[in-house]
């Protein structure tokens, strides 16, 4: 049946990884990029925190990690209005998805810096997403993990690091 | 050709089922966190009615039978958005772009795809605006919504889903929902706009995908054969 065949023969394509059947090329002039840049210089950037690259951060106290989304991210993100997170007691894992946040139409996932037991979450979210905007360090916060394995630590970056990060990407 | 950005556009001939483009899209996702290409599905749906993560199902008016017996199909998504319809006459454009290679964050993608779509109202003659606060989407004197937008942003930061611009659905269908959860609000479409012209929806659909690969800087736009079907 045509309906289905169509996706179903273009995924298959996809599995036999043949070259593209390229039948024209057209050239658009390279357009100047009309992207809004991000205000980098008002980031905030903590100290005493440990940073993932996807914009995640962990504040490690004893065996607890309290985990949230840094300033740059919700800036990236706008103004949220849903958030999803896990339930006290799952286990999360570092650099996996644990989570997600919606914001202007889009959902976006969230990652865990660390591996863990998630101990607790902000249920203040539900009402109020908005708080990660305005408070992405404090009120902000998403979730606590019980840390398995404070090793992952070492490959989070401080805030010096993250700060760098977020220097060369501002660069185009 | 270092440096030279490359869209690949996959334009799907025939009507697509909806669970159909979810499953290509999801390859499509892992081909691109792989290290693939940039890839926009450019299709049309049969009558389908979506809904977002928050699975806004209350704003479905219609029961099932009342569904069943116009033809569509209700699917939950993970997309961003409330509840919406997808049908022939409606172009969709799936973009499944990697943000963070193009250092676009993803309000300023969601932004981008409203400025496509206001754009190509523009070459009609239709004077729409995006940037409506709370409410993401294309609209007409801030009334009449003619295109909408639902995305997923994942692995990462590869995108799914995208924007719907009604050239000439059948909005009797719209009736059966409240669209994007918004009551006192219309849903209009390119054709009612333009009355009497009667806008062609090829080449409303060839405006979309050049005005997308030029609002994010794609400098070759290379069309992909779509499958052919015996």
């Amino acid at each position: 049946m045509a309906l289905r065949s169509a996706a179903a023969q273009a995924a298959t394509l996809l599995r036999l990884s043949g070259r593209p059947a390229v039948t024209q090329s057209l050239w658009v002039p390279l357009a100047r990029r009309s992207i809004s840049t991000t205000q980098f210089a008002s980031d905030e950037v903590r100290e005493g925190l440990h940073y993932a690259e996807s914009h995640e951060w962990v504040k490690v106290e004893g065996d607890i990690g309290t985990i949230g989304v840094t300033d740059h991210a919700q800036m990236l993100l706008g103004e949220l209005v849903f958030v999803e997170l896990p339930d006290t007691g799952t286990s999360v894992t570092g650099a996996e998805k644990f989570g997600s946040v919606e914001s202007v139409k889009a959902v976006s996932d969230i990652y865990s810096p660390i591996s863990g037991e998630v101990v607790e979450i902000n249920s203040t979210l539900s009402d109020s997403p908005e708080t990660i905007n305005s408070s992405p360090y404090d009120e902000g916060w998403l979730i606590k993990v019980k840390l398995s394995d404070k090793s992952q630590l070492k490959k989070l970056m401080d805030n010096k690091n993250y700060s760098e990060l977020l220097t060369a990407e501002a660069a185009h | 050709m270092a440096g030279l950005r490359r869209l690949e556009v996959w334009r799907m001939r025939e009507l697509i089922n909806y669970a159909e483009a979810l499953h290509l899209q999801s390859q499509l996702v892992e081909r691109r966190r792989r290290g693939g290409a940039d890839v926009l599905l450019s299709l049309q749906h049969p009558p389908t009615f979506t809904v977002g993560k928050r699975r806004t199902v209350h704003n479905m008016l219609a029961s099932p039978q009342e569904l069943h017996a116009i033809g569509a199909e209700l699917h939950m998504t993970e997309r961003g958005g409330d509840i919406t319809y997808h049908g022939p006459g409606q172009p969709v454009l799936y973009p499944i772009l990697g943000l963070r290679e193009m250092r676009v964050g993803v309000r300023a993608y969601v932004e981008g795809l409203e400025d496509v779509m206001v754009e190509v109202c523009k070459m009609h003659g239709v004077d729409a605006r995006g940037r409506m606060e709370k409410e993401t989407g294309v609209w007409v004197q801030g009334l009449r919504k003619i295109g909408a937008i639902g995305v997923r942003v994942s692995s990462g930061s590869i995108t799914s889903h995208g924007l719907a611009f009604n050239v000439d659905p059948n909005l009797a269908h719209f009736d059966h929902i409240v669209p994007c959860g918004i009551r006192d609000k219309e849903v209009t479409s390119l054709r009612k706009e333009v009355s009497p012209v009667v806008p062609d929806v090829e080449e409303v659909t060839e405006q979309l995908i050049q005005c997308l690969a030029k609002q994010f800087g794609f400098a070759a736009v290379v069309d992909m054969e779509p499958p052919s079907f015996s």
